[in-house]
């Protein structure tokens, strides 16, 4: 959901200047005269524009945004007014707001009210506003605030405005208006892990943010490789870039890691940023087993600190009503040594990638690495994908890191095993 | 009463144990014997043991009357010297001790404070008179309470003296102390004691500097970088602790940490350029690094593996000084606030008229009381003649005093207000001098961990031996009587007042409290340990209150104590001594039962849970995550 501000100041120059102003509108559409109604309900075809992902032909017009949706509503303007016509106009430019990327912005709603008319939808006394007056208009106004509701946009003043204005008041829209504005803004910061306001589009940005948000360590590192160049140039044409997070603390557990046991490269898995999907892969070991796990790997020290005992010798144990631990069953996993978000999910990348970590990671030298791909992919639509790290069955793969081509280490998919 | 005279002391001094950890935590074994029988008062066994306790704390240490004049006589030079001769704002604005007040120092003797008589020894024998002085604890205390009119003196000698050589002289062979002490004493040498680390503060596992041993076994090479050694830059000899490799019982190669006496001579050592710090600015702070130093084995201090005890008992034995240095420094500011207090006026009236001002001249007179008992009381208990182990009192004195020394200061800079503030007064440096007393010789934080485990600790044993002794079910029952006595109303008597009492009657209603503090803290303990366990090491938070009551026991303990004795041999004022162990006493009374009720409380009610919660809410996103008033979301 967007930062009020920020909105404020990107869409600015819809005139709207993004504060609580009221009911000063200064719209670039003119209001339509609901004078000389078409009462056919004919259907109106929507303007080009509008069409979902229909490309807007016009020489010199923008494609998305503000400018866009601008451009569009003023081609609206041009069809012949009617009431009905404005109901449909209305709801074709509802649908078409995604496509042009400006379901977020509250000025563009409020555009869209001003497209309807004021006076004629408002019931005349108390009779006829308990016999749901309008329904037909009122549901579009309806469906005009769900679909606020559904992309969190706050409605502000003006919206309430308008619709009083077209409406009146008490009626299903303004009620459904005054709750949202009563809820909406308690809801708006119940998100702990907000994303930003804008869509991110797949690429570097977005890989990063991702890393972030799965390993929120803030001291990780992210090292972006990339492949097929051997210069490290950067530049458009180059094959894309693939971003891998690794914090101190997972190359601590990496050195600690035994290199007679194999770790894994697996995914690729789903990761939504919002209506962004990427796939990433996470390098891992396998949870050790009992027999193993109770030596330490640093020798520990009966003697460690100079100043207070770091424990005490007796035989009392704690007692119950201080045990404030709850019962849990915890699912054994093995550690995650590091995440990539790779710009294609080619053995070729990650072995790159692995090589990179190496650097750092001196022990991935002597570990054999182990490539579980789910080649299919990691569209959720095609089924179940997720991280169930160190459950699935060992698949036989090849020790080391696969040659481009090469088919050695046919890796099986992980589900329906 | 133990006079505390050289030769006794001498034996107080090397009769300590070893192990702190097994070290006999004399005031907290007080409360949980004088608690444990406290119910049972009649019984004469019980009553003999409190009675030995008693006699610790009861009456206060005295010294003899040729030990005062002797410490008169070398305070009095001492006194002069830097009230005339130190120049304070120049040692703080250059950042350095002038070389010839560092030689005043030496010349004055008090490089060699702490020498114990065996330097004495040493010094007739050997150097015909010349060198250190070979005091006690309670000279050293004395002494404190002069050279802290200087932080940055002070934390050079205490560097010196209080660490630098201490572990010569605790755990070094004989022939060790005849070769460093006496040019050390005489400062010709001064010593720095290197054990932090970049990566290691009082973690040992963390240390990196490494000796290792040459092939003819008879050097070890050395290591490594020290970071914020005190008088790294001066010193000529360090005890430096590094890492080794020892070969255990079992056969097993294991490392573990070393003590050796390092001279600078030895070669490959150097020291970075000193440290710009906060306060005591002319002290000499600076990394050390080691390349390569040829250390002989017989520089080894102690064993080789034993460094670990060598520290800790270097840490734990020099804290006591803290409290008298911390008094000097008050005592100080009180004549030069009050002479502005009773010459400033506002609105017709003196400063000293109003009432807040007033309230904080009391203020620092009751600190400055109290932990000038404290500290005397601990050095007088160490000085006596066998008595073990006085880490847990030393770290209670310095928590104490450093913190109250904080308070003070910052109250006396409220007095003179904006005068106070500014650089043309000395008064922003006391204020800068002063916190890092709540830092350096382990922190506050630190020290409360170790005052409430240790005593914890004890505590512990003594109930699991009852256990095993009465059984579970028969140590529940007893304490559930005991439980329904205290709610019914119980008379707690220790023994302290009454006809064969140890205080003044005076003093009776602050003895009272003590007892009552004592005995229901004795109960609170218990409870604490079948509640938590051996787990309660994780409880820091229930921790620190169990510490903080402790420290104020033995404050009560302290100045009761004194004020005490100061009525019975009839000194000068001792009616105001009594006003303030009033007033200490009941501020802590109250201030002890608020703990204790803490205490008896389970996590959600005291708060605990939700400080850790919000700890980690902060902590999860390292900053603070509040959002602004003047936010909006609408």
């Amino acid at each position: 959901m967007g930062d009020r501000g920020a909105v404020g100041t990107r869409w600015g120059h819809w005139g709207h200047g993004g504060g609580d102003t009221g009911t000063a509108v200064v719209t670039p559409v003119p209001l339509p005269s609901s004078a000389g109604v078409c009462a056919s309900a004919q259907r109106v075809p929507p303007p080009r524009g509008a069409t979902p992902r229909g490309p807007q032909n016009l020489p010199g017009s923008p494609r998305r945004g503000p400018a866009a949706f601008e451009a569009a509503l003023r081609a609206m303007e041009r069809w012949p007014p009617g009431r009905g016509g404005r109901l449909a106009l209305v709801e074709a430019a509802l649908a078409a707001m995604e496509a042009l990327g400006v379901e977020r912005s509250v000025a563009a709603y409020n555009a869209l009210l001003r497209l309807l008319p004021r006076g004629p939808w408002v019931p005349r006394g108390p009779v006829q506003r308990l016999l749901f007056p309008f329904p037909r208009q009122q549901e579009c106004g309806l469906q005009l605030l769900e679909q606020m509701e559904r992309y969190g946009v706050i409605p502000d003043a003006e919206t309430r405005f308008l619709l009083l204005g077209v409406f009146g008041p008490r009626s299903r829209p303004l009620r459904k208006v005054q709750r949202m504005m009563f809820w909406l803004p308690r809801f708006r910061h119940l998100d702990p892990h907000p994303l930003p306001p804008q869509p991110t589009r797949p690429g570097l940005a977005a890989a990063r943010l991702g890393l972030h948000r799965m390993a929120g360590d803030p001291g990780a590192t992210v090292t972006v490789i990339q492949v097929g160049t051997g210069t490290g140039t950067l530049c458009p044409l180059c094959p894309p870039l693939s971003p891998g997070s690794q914090s101190p603390e997972q190359r601590e557990l990496l050195a600690q890691h035994d290199p007679a046991r194999a770790v894994f490269v697996e995914g690729p898995f789903p990761l939504w940023l919002r209506g962004t999907l990427l796939k990433y892969f996470v390098l891992r070991g396998d949870p050790l087993p009992p027999h193993l796990r109770n030596i330490p790997e640093t020798p520990q020290y009966p003697e460690r600190s100079f100043y207070f005992p770091l424990e005490l010798q007796l035989e009392l144990e704690r007692g119950p009503w201080d045990d404030e631990e709850f019962d849990v069953d915890e699912v054994e996993e093995g550690p995650v040594f590091a995440l990539c978000v790779p710009g294609a999910g080619d053995r070729r990348t990650l072995a790159r990638w692995i090589s990179a970590l190496q650097e750092q990671n001196p022990i991935l030298g002597r570990a054999p690495v182990v490539f579980r791909l789910n080649e299919g992919g990691a569209d959720p639509r095609e089924g179940p994908q997720t991280p169930r790290l160190g459950t699935g069955t060992p698949p036989g793969a090849g020790l080391e890191p696969p040659e481009e081509g090469e088919r050695g280490g046919e890796p099986r998919k992980n589900n329906g095993e | 009463m133990a006079v505390a005279s050289p030769s006794r002391a001498r034996h107080g001094q090397h009769g300590r144990s070893t192990k702190p950890s097994e070290g006999r935590a004399a005031w907290w074994r007080c409360c949980r014997a004088e608690r444990g029988t406290g119910g049972r008062a009649a019984v004469p066994p019980s009553r003999a043991r409190d009675r030995r306790h008693k006699q610790e704390f009861f009456p206060y240490p005295e010294i003899s009357n040729e030990e005062l004049a002797e410490i008169n006589e070398f305070v009095g030079p001492v006194e002069k010297f830097f009230n005339e001769e130190v120049d304070s704002k120049k040692i703080d604005q250059d950042a350095k001790i002038p070389p010839e007040t560092l030689q005043g120092l030496k010349d004055l003797g008090l490089f060699g404070i702490y020498c114990t008589p065996i330097l004495l020894y040493l010094k007739w024998i050997c150097l015909g008179g010349r060198g250190g002085l070979g005091l006690s604890n309670t000279m050293y205390a004395r002494l404190g309470e002069i050279t802290s009119l200087d932080g940055s003196i002070a934390v050079t000698l205490a560097a010196h003296q209080a660490i630098g050589l201490k572990g010569i002289l605790i755990a070094g062979t004989e022939e060790q102390k005849a070769k460093y002490l006496p040019r050390l004493a005489s400062g010709e040498h001064i010593a720095a004691f290197c054990l932090t680390e970049p990566g290691s503060g009082s973690d040992a596992a963390s240390i990196q500097t490494r000796a290792t041993l040459s092939e003819d076994g008879k050097h070890f090479l050395l290591n490594g970088s020290k970071v914020w050694i005190s008088n790294g830059g001066l010193a000529s000899i360090f005890t430096v602790f590094a890492r080794t490799e020892v070969v255990d019982k079992d056969g097993q190669v294991k490392d573990k940490i070393t003590a050796f006496i390092v001279e600078r001579d030895f070669g490959g050592v150097t020291h970075g350029k000193p440290e710009d710090k906060l306060g005591i600015r002319g002290s000499n702070t600076c990394e050390v690094h080691f390349e390569n130093t040829k250390v002989p084995i017989e520089n080894v201090i102690g064993e080789v593996g034993g460094g670990f005890k060598v520290a800790m008992n270097i840490l734990n034995s020099g804290r006591f000084s803290m409290g008298s240095a911390s008094a000097g420094m008050i005592k100080k500011l009180i004549e030069l606030t009050s002479e502005y207090a009773c010459t400033r006026k506002q609105f017709n009236k003196k400063l000293s008229q109003f009432g807040l001002i007033q309230e904080k001249f009391c203020l620092m007179a009751v600190k400055a009381y109290v932990m000038e008992s404290m500290a005397y009381l601990t050095a007088g208990m160490m000085d006596r003649p066998g008595f073990p182990d006085c880490s847990v009192e030393a770290a209670m004195v310095k928590v104490f005093s450093s913190e109250g020394a904080w308070a003070c200061v910052s109250e006396a800079l409220q007095i003179l207000g904006g005068l106070g503030y500014m650089k043309d007064y000395p008064y922003e440096r006391y204020l800068r001098d002063t916190r890092i007393l709540l830092i350096f010789e382990g922190t506050n934080e630190i020290l409360r961990m170790y005052i409430a485990l240790t005593g914890m600790q004890h505590a512990g044993k003594i109930l699991t031996e009852k256990i095993k002794y009465k059984g579970n079910m028969g140590v529940a029952l007893g304490e559930f009587l005991t439980r329904l006595q205290d709610t019914l109303g119980r008379k707690v008597d220790l023994g302290l007042i009454g006809d064969r009492g140890v205080v003044h009657p005076s003093l009776q209603e602050s003895a009272k409290k003590l007892e009552e503090n004592v005995y229901y803290f004795g109960s609170t303990v218990r409870g604490l340990l079948s509640r938590f366990g051996k787990t309660i090491v994780e409880e820091q938070l229930v921790l620190k209150r169990v510490a903080d009551v402790v420290i104020n026991l033995y404050a009560m303990t302290a100045a009761i104590s004194r004020a005490s004795r100061s009525i019975s041999i009839g000194l000068r004022n001792h009616d105001h001594e009594v006003l303030l162990t009033n007033i200490f006493c009941t501020e802590a009374y109250f201030k002890n039962n608020y703990a204790m009720a803490q205490l008896e409380k389970y996590a959600d009610e005291n708060l605990d849970d939700s400080i850790k919660k919000a700890a980690k809410q902060i902590l999860e996103k390292r900053a603070y995550i509040c959002s602004h008033p003047l936010d909006k979301t609408f």
